[in-house]
């Protein structure tokens, strides 16, 4: 550390440098122990060497991954499965984690906290075998969907609940109403809210004694005052709600960090909207600077680059947009890690928040911020019923989510309908059903159909997993601070909040639609194979040189996205088909179903779970990307051409279809060329599109780090709906990265 | 075949050949023949097959296809032999890998549009619109005349990039469809710019003199390459000719209207043409040429200045 007693104090810059350099320490140690993530950012930092373990876990979305655990940590089973099921089991071993978790500080932040393990890889399995869904297994294979069964998280709490009340006054609540609902589902769900608000004290009680001890041997007096401040602060937020700008970044990140070490969750919501009133107090009073606030924020977000909206209408309309908005967007440029920003746009947001975002997203080139269609979100989510006041109070808080803070449960990315893989069922049926005279028309039929059944299975699998989840892993994080579970003693998954809108995304959609369109014009149109030598040619991933050949040619055709093409035509319908098969009814038990377009990182494992498809993709490659064309769509890769392809597929009911955008750093070397690409973005929202996922790649760096991840570690890109370390992806999602830019070649 | 032009490129969101974001029609054929030329695809009128041999399989569809035997195969490897081809593109059709593509299309305006106005919404909201570039547009005055006559018949903003050389006729013919001219000025002494693009400068600066008398909004660009235009002086000839053209403009300007200024933009080269002229089977004599330092550029912006003129240097 390099100030010392009489030496001149460390800036803000300075310790925010400080603060990214200790972060790609940690990150560079988890790429040594782990291997590779194509996920979020997750900020955890490893355990100690001696006192960690190894072991592969489910993430909250589903991947598989390996995951460091406390070797010292042995939950308590309470079921002969090993696993750890219900409120009370799951509360009673959160707690027991946060009690022994050691604590940990960094002078240099003006916060306290990190966490080092997910309680979710310490409890296996994951779904309690007594709820067996062995009779919708069959048809979950058949169509390989991501059904939501065991989903966590995925919704958006309500900040200002822990900002009014604190943990003594959450503590509180859940002893008043424990009186209240004396039934048993309300009372373990009680037990196991009150052992997480215990964990919570504990954890944080025990950051402030850390931190007073610290004090006591920190030479630097400027450290030492930071300390000190940090144990007093720490002191208070065991039991008070946050009064200065500090003490609800403090309060915030601890909220946050349980969230990720309960079941990988933190959705951060708006974030300017629910800090403001500290803010403005503090400024108001002269007792805060921005300078002081930014650097706040930038403590929060290199130990947690949760999702946040800046800016976006009230539920009246107006603009939120404040100095704060624009604050954040300085934390995460100053700081160029994975922060997860999205910015507003819309017909009455402020607009130099989004001119200030192009800025940065060009100056820094780490693909943040994001860009969010808030018009088209919120209007769209008005046609599921709602009053448009509502979809405007939804906040971004996911790679390609938004959820109302508080008081709606939504799995949003978690349940997906893989368009491929109903594909090739419908595919196989027609070429195995004897008698039938193969056709693009006949395929369609049954392609219409697999669907349908497809959602039902989602549908059937929805409801199973509402009846069931709050018995196996509750929401206990989420619970405390929504409207709701506390009051009525019922888990968020279990009735506890107020609305219930599931989010069914369908995938793979430029595969499939390019799929039918080869077949249509190589076969039906132009003869120049048979349907029998296609299927023997899939079947077989395009064997030997003539299959190579066919391949070509089933690829060349002119794609979706292009723009007035067959497979054009096709994107749409495949779209309108499937957001008109969701609306088409609710799950069983009567759940409201939002369709959206998007594949996550999941692109690549749901291209395991396909063959070779006829748009000239081979077996288990991934399909595409979200509403996406596949790379090479069109020679001249025409932005302009994507963003009109990806608005005209939108299912447009308030969940997204997000474009994924790669410009090349070139284009913008002054501010008319700026200007330009904000026409591009506000252009794309005004013609349905939702929201905006857009890289600036340096061409050179990608593909070096591609060959040697080693040579760019600190190179960020926006992988999805989430940014990453390009060196932390998989070597396939690495290639997915880039393709996108060679394709523009 | 009057209705009909030779299309090698149609770009769209193309962002530095005029305000707001635009879709630029390259149009094929020039009469010029700079040795750096970025765009060696639009030199010539007709159609010409590009090869791409690291795309090849050798699956040699191409040499059943080619009536004239300019595709060979043995012992698994393709030739292309450029000589025999005669542009006929029976090979394109059979190319799957993409190896093979023709480089030239025979559009005609409507198709152009078809293509153009999927952009609208941007031209719209971004305040662009429609470039004809090239080759040289004027070259197929009739064909440039109708897509600009299209566009502007759909309330699109129109801007044409040209070198000169061409008759002011075919030039003049444009000017009620254009709303922005961007023209080069390459050299202003006659000898230096035949030996860089095979033709002297007469008739490139006599029609500058007649668009700055014309009044319309007018760029006018040099590409700076080492060893052409890359001094001084030479820039500061131009720019000097440029403000004798401003004030030609001035004097003419009646009833009291401010007339449009007229600007002067200094282009870098650069390289990335390289592949082009691979893949046409050509010659790259600006291969080893270096793209000149921003000192250099800005020195040269300056010695432009001086003359009292707006200059700039994109990007």
């Amino acid at each position: 550390m390099k100030p010392h007693a009489g030496v001149q104090e460390l800036t803000f810059a300075e310790r925010i440098a400080m603060l990214r350099a200790t972060k790609m320490r940690h990150t560079e140690e988890k790429w040594r122990v782990l291997g590779s993530m194509d996920m979020d950012d997750l900020p955890v930092i490893l355990p100690p060497p001696e006192s960690r373990k190894v072991v592969r876990i489910i993430s909250g979305s589903g991947l598989s991954m390996p995951d460091a655990v406390f070797s010292s940590f042995s939950p308590r089973s309470n079921h002969p499965s090993g696993g750890i099921f219900g409120a009370r089991a799951c509360g009673e071993n959160i707690r027991a984690l946060m009690e022994m978790h050691p604590p940990y500080i960094d002078p240099v932040s003006s916060l306290a906290g990190a966490y080092m393990a997910h309680f979710m890889s310490c409890r296996n399995p994951g779904w309690n075998p007594d709820f067996d869904y062995s009779h919708l297994q069959p048809e979950q294979e058949k169509y390989r969907l991501h059904h939501g069964i065991g989903a966590v998280q995925h919704f958006c709490q309500d900040m200002t609940i822990g900002f009014e009340l604190g943990w003594g006054g959450i503590l509180a609540k859940i002893r008043r109403f424990r009186n209240v609902n004396t039934d048993e589902e309300a009372q373990e769900l009680y037990d196991g809210l009150e052992d997480l608000v215990r964990g919570f004290q504990n954890w944080i009680g025990r950051h402030a004694a850390a931190a007073r001890l610290m004090a006591e041997t920190e030479e630097n007096p400027q450290l030492r005052r930071n300390l000190l401040e940090i144990a007093d602060i720490n002191t208070r937020l065991v039991t008070d709600p946050p009064r200065t700008f500090r003490e609800a970044c403090q309060w915030m990140l601890w909220y946050q960090l349980a969230g990720k070490m309960y079941n990988m969750g933190g959705a951060l919501g708006r974030i300017d909207q629910f800090l403001y009133p500290f803010y403005r107090k503090e400024t108001g009073e002269g007792t805060l600077t921005d300078e002081e606030a930014t650097f706040h924020l930038a403590c929060h977000f290199v130990m947690d680059t949760s999702y946040t909206q800046l800016g976006g209408p009230d539920a009246e309309g107006r603009d939120t947009t404040n100095p704060l908005s624009f604050l954040v967007l300085e934390a995460a440029h100053m700081l160029k890690v994975p922060v997860n920003v999205g910015v507003s746009v819309g017909r009455d947001v402020d607009p130099r928040l989004l001119s200030r975002g192009v800025e940065i997203l060009f100056e820094d080139r780490t693909g943040i911020p994001k860009f969010l269609g808030v018009d088209r979100t919120s209007e769209g989510f008005a046609r599921n019923g709602y009053p448009i006041a509502l979809g405007r109070e939804r906040a971004y808080s996911g790679c390609h989510w938004c959820a109302i803070p508080g008081r709606e449960y939504t799995v949003n990315d978690c349940v997906k309908v893989n368009l491929a893989a109903v594909f090739d069922v419908a595919l196989h049926e027609m070429m195995s059903v004897p008698g039938t005279v193969p056709g693009v028309e006949d395929l369609w039929s049954r392609f219409e159909r697999h669907l349908r059944r497809s959602v039902e299975v989602v549908g059937e699998s929805l409801d199973f997993h509402m009846d069931h989840m709050y018995r196996v892993f509750p929401e206990l994080h989420l619970d405390l601070l929504c409207h709701g579970p506390i009051e009525k003693g019922r888990d968020a998954s279990h009735g506890g909040v107020e609305f219930y809108n599931l989010c069914v995304d369908g995938a793979g959609l430029a595969t499939v639609a390019d799929s039918f369109a080869a077949l249509e014009q190589r076969i039906d149109r132009e003869g120049r194979m048979s349907w029998q030598e296609l299927i023997r040619l899939i079947d077989g991933d395009w064997p030997g040189a003539g299959g190579e050949k066919a391949r070509l040619m089933m690829k060349h055709v002119p794609r979706y996205g292009s723009g007035g093409s067959c497979a054009d035509a096709y994107g749409l319908s495949i779209a309108r088909t499937f957001t008109s098969i969701v609306r088409s009814r609710k799950t069983p038990h009567g759940f409201n179903m939002i369709p959206g377009i998007f594949s996550w990182a999941a692109t690549i494992a749901m291209g395991k779970d396909v063959g070779a498809t006829p748009n000239g993709r081979r077996a288990q490659e991934p399909i595409s990307h979200g509403p996406n064309p596949d790379p090479g769509f069109r020679r001249d890769a025409a932005p302009t051409a994507l963003a009109l392809v990806v608005a005209s597929v939108q299912p447009g009911y308030g969940n997204t279809a997000p474009m994924q955008i790669e410009l090349d750093p070139g284009l913008s070397r002054n501010s008319e060329d700026r200007r330009k690409v904000v026409d591009l973005i506000r252009t794309h929202f005004e013609l349905g599109g939702t929201q905006i996922n857009m890289n600036i790649l340096d061409r050179k760096a990608v593909l070096e780090a591609h060959a040697d991840p080693s040579t760019h570690p600190d190179l960020v890109v926006r992988v999805t709906g989430f940014s990453a370390y390009f060196a932390s992806l998989s070597p396939e999602m690495r290639q997915i990265v880039v393709n996108r830019i060679i394709a523009e070649d | 075949m009057i209705d009909k032009g030779m299309v090698f490129h149609i770009q769209r969101f193309s962002i530095h050949d005029g305000p707001g974001i635009r879709t630029t029609v390259f149009l094929k054929g020039c009469a010029l023949e700079c040795f750096w030329c970025h765009n060696p695809e639009g030199r010539h009128a007709f159609p010409e097959v590009r090869y791409f041999p690291e795309r090849c399989i050798a699956c040699g569809s191409c040499v059943t296809a080619c009536p004239h035997s300019a595709h060979l195969l043995e012992d698994g490897v393709h030739a292309f032999l450029r000589e025999r081809c005669e542009g006929a593109g029976a090979c394109i059709e059979t190319c799957f890998s993409e190896a093979l593509q023709m480089n030239g299309r025979l559009m005609s305006a409507g198709e152009v549009m078809s293509e153009v106005i999927a952009d609208r919404p941007f031209y719209d909201s971004s305040g662009g619109g429609v470039t004809l570039s090239g080759g040289e547009p004027t070259l197929d005055s009739a064909f440039a005349l109708a897509i600009l006559k299209g566009c502007k018949d759909r309330g699109l903003h129109t801007a044409i990039e040209t070198c000169g050389e061409c008759s002011w006729g075919a030039l003049d013919s444009l000017l009620p469809v254009t709303d922005l001219v961007m023209m080069d000025i390459k050299a202003m002494s006659d000898e230096r710019h035949r030996n860089a693009t095979g033709k002297g400068n007469g008739r490139i600066l006599a029609n500058a003199r007649l668009l700055a008398l014309s009044g319309a909004p007018l760029v006018f660009r040099t590409p700076v390459v080492r060893g052409v235009n890359d001094s001084k002086e030479e820039i500061g000839q131009i720019a000097s000719f440029i403000r004798e053209l401003a004030g030609m403009r001035h004097a003419a300007a009646r009833n009291g209207a401010a007339p449009r200024e007229i600007r002067y933009e200094l282009l870098r080269f650069h390289r990335l043409a390289s592949d082009k002229y691979r893949s046409l089977g050509r010659e790259y004599r600006a291969a080893s040429l270096e793209p000149l330092p921003d000192e250099e550029m800005l020195g040269l912006l300056a010695a432009a200045e001086r003359e009292g003129i707006d200059a700039r240097i994109p990007q």
